[in-house]
């Protein structure tokens, strides 16, 4: 875990109000999973916090995020111009840990499809069998991205681009034969998908990653907390942001 | 290199600046971004006699050079971290703090009895914002503050009591002295102010209690104030915190009479401030010809 100033490379719009920023690290990251975050600066010093944001795209020292434009942080960052310098700590959090699966599925929705894209990219040994979903056509972005799949499909919840579907239902409805499922997007995604395996007694192995509202990113304020099932808590940030779905509560 | 150790109710601290509770946790994960061991001291998360699983998420907003928390004391209880976290602590020789916070006047005397001779400190929070428990209920009238004060003070025999005041008060002085007078050893302000942040798409408060906390950059004149006052009303030393992110901000505090300083929030902003704030102070001090930090210490002079 290092923080680092990095230098602003590319920062655009790639979708509406969706931003994809590549930073150029001083020093090499070191070891990445997909999965795994950075807290990054946003260069305004009237916003406290930085940004956790999902590691999507890493070659050499160059890291790219995704970002959606929500408040007043964000929108610092949309202003950052190549050559800004920022503050980014990385890399935070446990990754997708595919173990030996060899066919997986990737389930994603809006934002949370950028962190499976580069645990995509990094594991293109396996078939992955990939159902993104989008609010829209205007929403859609980064598929030029995704490796190879098995299967690919995106859907829009208005029909403006794909089929008028969700993720979690394209993906129930394809059914693939996967040994493992891997999961990213709004809570209300993670929960249809853990509702829709329990109602189909559908025991395959599922990683979900979560994302909650975050203040020091590495464990020690407990701010991001989520429920565990056996009642206990646990810090998004330290011990997730993926885990078992059987084992937190959504 | 200014001498930059001070000495406070006869514990040495290495250099005056000391970690806030509830932004650094145990120390364990800020040690894996430096060797904490560098650090004047760590102020614990506050703990409780049991285990806490604190409030409901969101936790945290932002304003504009604030941020705004409602954690909601979530610790492991007092028993586990003398058994999972005092030892890592200790082998890290800084002065370890120990914040506490109870339910009932029995509660503070219980966590102090068994926190006694097994930290540099005990600091009691009797202001926590955040929930009923947190004491908040003995932090704001100068009498029940004395009386936790007292009883806290009856059950330690070999550590020094810290109190740590809340700004969202009547009379800061007063309180100050209602904390002496029950038998502090010393003071430590401001915990944070209570505040609100709204959505306005939802009209809704952002974070899920609804209010909480506010700390960061934009209190430091409020809590410089409130410093300046307590350090004039009582005789036994002063901590001061609120909004400190850099060098400068230290010796500000110091200037206003601290005797040292805790840093909370911008642990957040910049992972490293603590380091950075050491260093920057030592370069500041060097800059003006100061050759020990305690020689700033309470040297504010007003405007005529």
């Amino acid at each position: 875990m290092k923080d680092l100033l990095a230098t602003v490379k590319q920062n655009t719009e790639i979708a509406e109000n969706i931003y994809k920023m590549t930073l150029t690290l001083p020093e090499s990251a070191g070891a990445l999973a997909g999965g795994q975050f950075v807290n990054l600066a946003t260069g305004d010093g009237l916003q406290l916090l930085r940004r956790p944001l999902g590691i999507c795209l890493a070659e050499g020292k160059d890291i790219t995020v995704c970002y959606q434009l929500k408040g007043k942080g964000t929108q610092k960052l949309a202003e950052a111009k190549a050559g800004d310098r920022l503050k980014i700590l990385l890399p935070l959090g446990n990754g997708f840990n595919l173990g030996s699966a060899k066919n997986i599925a990737v389930i994603g929705g809006g934002v949370g499809v950028f962190p499976l894209i580069y645990t995509m990219r990094k594991n293109q040994d396996r078939n992955f069998y990939t159902y993104f979903g989008f609010r829209n056509k205007k929403a859609v972005c980064l598929l030029n991205e995704v490796p190879k799949c098995k299967q690919f499909s995106a859907v829009t919840d208005d029909g403006s681009y794909g089929e008028k579907d969700n993720a979690v239902n394209a993906f129930f409805k394809a059914a693939p034969a996967v040994d493992l499922i891997i999961a990213c997007g709004p809570p209300v995604m993670l929960k249809a998908l853990k509702e829709g395996l329990s109602e189909r007694n559908d025991k395959t192995p599922c990683l979900v990653s979560l994302e909650e509202r975050m203040g020091c990113g590495i464990g020690a304020c407990l701010v991001c907390t989520c429920k565990k099932s056996d009642g206990g808590n646990a810090r998004v940030c330290k011990d997730g942001p993926v885990f078992d779905i059987d084992k937190v509560v959504l | 290199m200014a001498e930059l150790s001070v000495e406070i109710c006869g514990v040495r601290f290495k250099n005056p600046v000391i970690a806030a509770s509830g932004t650094y946790g145990f120390g364990r994960e800020f040690n894996e971004i430096y060797d904490i061991a560098l650090i004047g001291g760590i102020s614990t998360k506050g703990l409780t006699l049991e285990p806490r699983l604190g409030n409901p998420v969101p936790r945290i907003a932002e304003g504009d050079g604030v941020i705004l928390n409602a954690v909601g004391l979530q610790n492991p209880g007092v028993e586990k971290f003398i058994e999972n976290d005092l030892g890592f602590l200790k082998s890290k020789g800084v002065v370890i703090i120990a914040n506490i916070a109870g339910k009932t006047l029995e509660d503070y005397g219980k966590i102090c009895a068994r926190l006694d001779g097994l930290v540099d400190f005990v600091e009691l929070n009797i202001s926590c914002p955040n929930v009923k428990a947190g004491g908040m209920a003995f932090g704001i009238k100068p009498e029940s503050i004395k009386e936790v004060t007292a009883v806290s003070k009856k059950s330690l025999k070999k550590t020094p009591l810290m109190v740590k005041l809340s700004p969202n008060v009547e009379s800061i002085t007063v309180n100050a002295r209602a904390a002496e007078s029950g038998g502090a050893d010393c003071i430590s302000l401001i915990n944070t102010l209570t505040g609100m942040v709204i959505d306005i798409e939802r009209r809704k408060p952002v974070i899920a209690n609804n209010t909480g906390g506010v700390s960061g950059a934009g209190i430091k004149p409020v809590a410089l104030k409130m410093v300046y006052e307590a350090v004039r009303a009582v005789k036994i030393p002063v901590i001061g915190m609120g909004g400190i992110t850099c060098g400068e901000d230290a010796v500000a505090f110091m200037m206003a009479g601290a005797k040292a300083v805790q840093v909370g929030t911008a642990n957040f902003t910049n992972a490293n401030a603590i380091p950075e704030i050491i260093s920057q102070l030592n370069v500041w001090l060097d800059k003006h010809g100061i050759t020990d930090v305690n020689e700033i210490v309470d040297t504010l002079s007003l405007n005529g």
